[in-house]
């Protein structure tokens, strides 16, 4: 039991989140503008970025919503009180573009600034708090998930942002963005399918051979441990002798740089956490439960299928979403290697000190992990509930 | 002494212990007996304030122990619960220096005192000080834990189902081991448990607590014979309610002038073994020895079953 | 571990050690790999040098996030923080789908380039492993032993420091080992922001085409992370023999 306090019931988090918020509105820029593309900018604050009557009412739904989040312990208030506050500042942001682009001019760049990041940040972790202890089901994370990709793309297409920076580096190179966007989830998806095809079964041998059981997780240990520009360096070497060697690979894309090298590092990280866990799964089948299927007269293969697969499922799906999320993020590095993807941004921006361009790479790179995490959550947890 | 005065705890609206009073006198052992959830636990750890009572007070040797810092209380009273609590990361002497090291002893103090205890507990020093918990049986576990708890020479000692994780044969042995060593320390022992059989073992009385109520706190003669409500009188059983009184009773108070056939009965066992022993060997008597092997009297069935019945 | 396996490790341990300080013995091995010419042995830094600084980038980093995460876990499992231990443990969830490049990445255009974004980033990312095996080993500490410890008048904080710490030791160990690879990762990518470190051999040899660059500065990098993973393995495991096997202490 909780002492009852005296005084004003203040909400610890809540109280350091309204912090946030009070120093985000009062002390940090809200955007920065710049002259153009590369040199350095200048912040405006609330007031100056917006119209004065929009930039009121900004500052007073934030204002309210730090409020709300000290004071209120319901965690469906303190959520409304989070989404109206996300609900303010991120049309308010697309808005300042617009209001401080000076007409006709294209050069001029407006991107979001430390004030908008540090309230975006403070109203997602009072959203995330509440969320935690609503203690969602699988299905409702999911169409929270949904409801906010579907909120952002709106405002993707609604060309609410179109004045901020990142878009405009978006618009000039919206045809590579898909490009890199269909290699990175071909370098991270391609991997993982081919270590399932290759890491279950591996897993399911390792589960009935003991003797391989140690050498093969310690091999695959090894292969975790070595950092992944290392890796690609290290495959290169062999797949340029390959291609040199045979014409017939070289035929098939083979090539000492570029995808081939970054897929299958992708693919080597992977095999461990599939095959551990498709092991572990195994393993924690109770041996009674085995013991009665083949009592009633189940062939290996009925039980394998019928009873041990299905009950270790949740543990292969979490091995899954390691693997996935990792992927999505290794895939990044592929770039240095011309394999591609969103890290062909993140090391562009990197090279000519754009940070529009860095968060071009970043963002969705980050947006696709959250989601894929989220999503293989609730996957897990699904299979939990049925088996 | 301990004196608990209207104890009270509540938890929200839920009331967990009400209203208990009751009195052990020094060097006794009262055992807290109930059905599980009755508050026997709650009670217990209000003594030694794990937790505080909601109204109410408890008195040490007169002194009440809120007037006492918390943890300065608690370094006075050895604690054992079930399970143990063994410390996982400490050898056994480690663990069982704890409380002595929290009062800032000596090094050579300390490891006599550890030595001394592992000896009371027949546990070899040169064998079992370094060991770790884990690779002791659960008797010596359980030993380990009440040496643990008596290693600062506390006065009293709480103990709650200290004998619950222990399989029949090794708890009859732990019962009467602690017996002996509490009869040796005259430590003051506040025991709870849920078995019968071991509050009638140890108890020099018997509290029997349901829903939080204190219903009787009586010897174990008393509770038998003049039980103060049916739950006390069904929780004692109807069954073994005679061979429970004669248990209790020395072969002195049945004991007859003249001699008898057979094997003679120890003069300080009591009258439930000796029906036994009676039964057994199909005599209506037998001869009574004294701890010199004098006769010194004898013992007959219809003596000892006068003892088995509520006084009329 | 077997005699075979420490007669491995201990055979690339030296192998690395000599490549280290003096890489030109080897330069016969990485010749074949050169077309015109190029030079088969890095020739723009020593290899000690950028070892070390490796090195310590990744220590310093570690230290700081050790003791911060540490820290963090301590304070959301007492009674004054437990109000935000539901949050930390989400903002972990997330925090674990930033790619660390990511976190590289932004902290650039925040502070410039060099050595500060590299430490920021792999100071960042390593709170995440330390702070969640922080929590998983404070809060997997038996309640039954915490009970025992607070009957016999421990104060929280000698629970704190004389029970739950040393318990939760070897887990958090754990933490720091995954912490420390992922930071010898991140300290490669680094050179791409020009952080003085091993990762800079690789990056040489792919702006300048030369495969021997890659290939040594691949097998340093590697080398190095499997015997500093092997050797933090040995720690963790000798610790956690020292305090005694964490079991179950019921039977
Ligand atoms: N911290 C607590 N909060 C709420 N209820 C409690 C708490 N501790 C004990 N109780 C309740 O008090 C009752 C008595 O508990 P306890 O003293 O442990 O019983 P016993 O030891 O006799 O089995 C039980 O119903 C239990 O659920
Ligand atoms: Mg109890």
């Amino acid at each position: 039991m909780r002492p009852l306090r005296s005084g004003l019931p203040l909400d610890p988090l809540g109280s350091v989140i309204a912090i946030l918020i009070g120093v985000a509105l009062l002390a940090a820029p809200f955007v920065t503008y710049r002259a153009n593309r590369i040199v350095s900018g200048e912040g405006r604050m609330l007031a100056e970025a917006l119209p004065v009557l929009v930039a009121a009412a900004v500052f007073a739904v934030a204002f309210g919503a730090g409020l709300a989040a000290a004071l209120i312990r319901n965690p469906l208030a303190r959520l409304a009180a989070a989404l109206v506050g996300l609900a303010a500042i991120f049309p308010a942001v697309g808005l300042s573009a617009v209001f401080l682009t000076p007409s006709g001019n294209s050069f001029a760049r407006i991107s979001p600034s430390v004030g908008f990041w540090l309230l975006t940040l403070s109203f997602a972790l009072l959203a995330a708090d509440s969320l935690t202890r609503l203690r969602l089901g699988p299905w409702a994370r999911l169409a929270a998930l949904a409801t906010a990709f579907g909120a952002v793309a709106l405002l993707l297409l609604s060309g609410a942002w179109d004045g901020l920076s990142i878009l405009k580096e978006y618009a000039t190179r919206s045809d590579s963005f898909w490009r890199e966007a269909r290699q990175h989830l071909f370098l991270a998806l391609g991997s993982l399918a081919a270590a399932c095809l290759v890491g279950l079964p591996l897993g399911m041998l390792c589960h009935r051979v003991r003797a391989l059981r140690a050498g093969i997780l310690q091999a695959l240990n090894v292969i975790q441990t070595i950092p992944s520009i290392a890796l690609f360096g290290l495959l290169m070497v062999p797949l340029g002798t390959l291609a040199a060697a045979s014409p017939l690979a070289a035929g098939l894309g083979i090539r000492g740089i570029g995808a081939a090298p970054a897929l299958l590092a992708l693919f080597l990280y992977s095999l461990l956490p599939i095959v551990a866990n498709t092991v572990l799964g195994l393993n924690q089948v109770p041996a009674v439960v085995v013991d009665a299927a083949r009592g009633m007269g189940l062939s290996a293969r009925q039980r394998l299928v019928q009873i041990e697969i299905p009950l270790s499922l949740p543990i292969i799906l979490a091995g899954i979403r390691i693997v996935l999320v990792q992927n999505l993020g290794l895939a990044t590095v592929a770039a240095l290697i011309g394999g591609g993807g969103f890290g062909t941004f993140v090391f562009q921006g990197i090279g000519q000190s754009a940070i529009d361009l860095v968060l071009l790479g970043a963002i969705p790179t980050v947006a696709l992990s959250f989601a894929a995490a989220i999503i293989l959550d609730a996957a897990t947890e699904l299979a939990k509930g049925s088996a | 002494m301990i004196e608990i005065e209207h104890l009270t705890r509540r938890y929200g609206s839920t009331v967990v212990v009400d209203d208990v009073s009751l009195r052990v006198e020094e060097g006794a052992i009262a055992v807290v007996v109930g059905t599980s959830g009755a508050g026997k636990s709650t009670l217990l750890r209000m003594i030694n304030r794990l937790v505080e009572p909601s109204a109410g007070r408890v008195l040490i040797d007169g002194q009440d122990t809120r007037t006492v810092p918390e943890d300065e209380l608690r370094h006075r009273i050895g604690y054992v619960i079930q399970g143990y609590g063994l410390f996982p990361h400490r050898t056994v002497a480690e663990n069982i220096a704890t409380v002595p090291r929290l009062l800032g002893w000596g090094s050579k103090r300390i490891a006599a005192r550890v030595n001394e205890l592992l000896d009371l507990f027949q546990l070899d020093p040169a064998e079992f000080a370094r060991k770790f918990p884990h690779q002791l049986s659960g008797g010596q576990q359980q030993r380990v834990g009440v040496a643990r708890a008596l290693a600062a020479r506390p006065a009293l000692l709480l103990m709650d189902e200290p004998f619950g994780a222990l399989d029949a044969v090794i708890r009859a042995k732990a019962q009467e081991d602690l017996l002996a060593i509490q009869r040796r320390l005259g430590t003051t022992i506040v025991l709870v448990t849920h078995d019968m059989n071991e509050a009638f073992q140890l108890g020099d009385r018997i509290a029997v607590m349901d829903q939080a109520r204190l219903l009787q706190y009586a010897t174990p003669t008393e509770l038998l014979t003049r039980p103060a409500e049916d739950f006390v009188e069904r929780l004692v059983g109807t069954v073994e309610r005679p061979f429970r009184l004669l248990s209790l009773t020395g072969v002195q108070a049945a004991l007859e002038p003249g001699g008898a056939e057979g094997e003679p009965i120890a003069l300080s066992d009591n009258l439930q073994n000796a029906l036994s022993q009676l039964v057994w060997s199909g005599r209506e008597s037998l001869p009574v020895a004294d701890p010199n092997g004098v006769i010194v009297g004898r013992i007959s069935v219809g003596g000892i079953l006068a003892h088995g019945r509520p006084p009329a | 571990m077997s005699a075979f396996s420490i007669l491995t490790r201990g055979l690339a341990l030296f192998m690395l050690a000599v490549f280290i300080f003096a890489p030109q013995l080897f330069a016969f091995a990485f010749e074949p790999l050169t077309a015109n010419n190029a030079p088969a042995i890095y020739n723009q830094g020593s290899l000690l040098s950028l070892t070390l600084s490796h090195l310590r980038i990744v220590v310093g980093a570690t230290l700081a996030s050790t003791v911060v995460a540490v820290a963090l876990g301590i304070f959301v499992t007492r009674p004054a923080g437990l109000d935000f231990l539901p949050l930390s443990r989400s903002l972990v969830n997330v925090g674990q789908t930033f790619p660390p490049i990511a976190v590289l990445a932004i902290a650039v255009p925040l502070v410039g380039f060099g050595e500060k974004p590299t430490f920021i980033a792999l100071f960042l990312y390593g709170l995440l492993p330390i702070f969640e095996n922080t929590l998983s080993g404070l809060t997997q500490v038996s309640p039954l032993t915490l009970e025992a410890a607070k009957g016999m008048g421990m104060s929280p904080r000698q629970r704190l420091f004389q029970i739950e710490l040393p318990l939760a030791l070897p887990v958090i160990l754990t933490g720091i080992r995954l912490s420390v690879i992922i930071s010898l990762g991140t300290a490669t990518i680094g050179s791409t922001v020009a952080a003085k470190g091993l990762g800079e051999v690789i990056i040489a040899g792919l702006q300048s085409n030369n495969v021997a660059f890659i290939l040594q500065g691949g097998l340093v990098v590697a080398l190095l992370a499997v015997l500093i993973h092997d050797g933090l393995s040995v720690a963790e495991r000798a610790v956690a023999r020292r305090l005694g096997r964490p079991a179950d202490e019921t039977t």
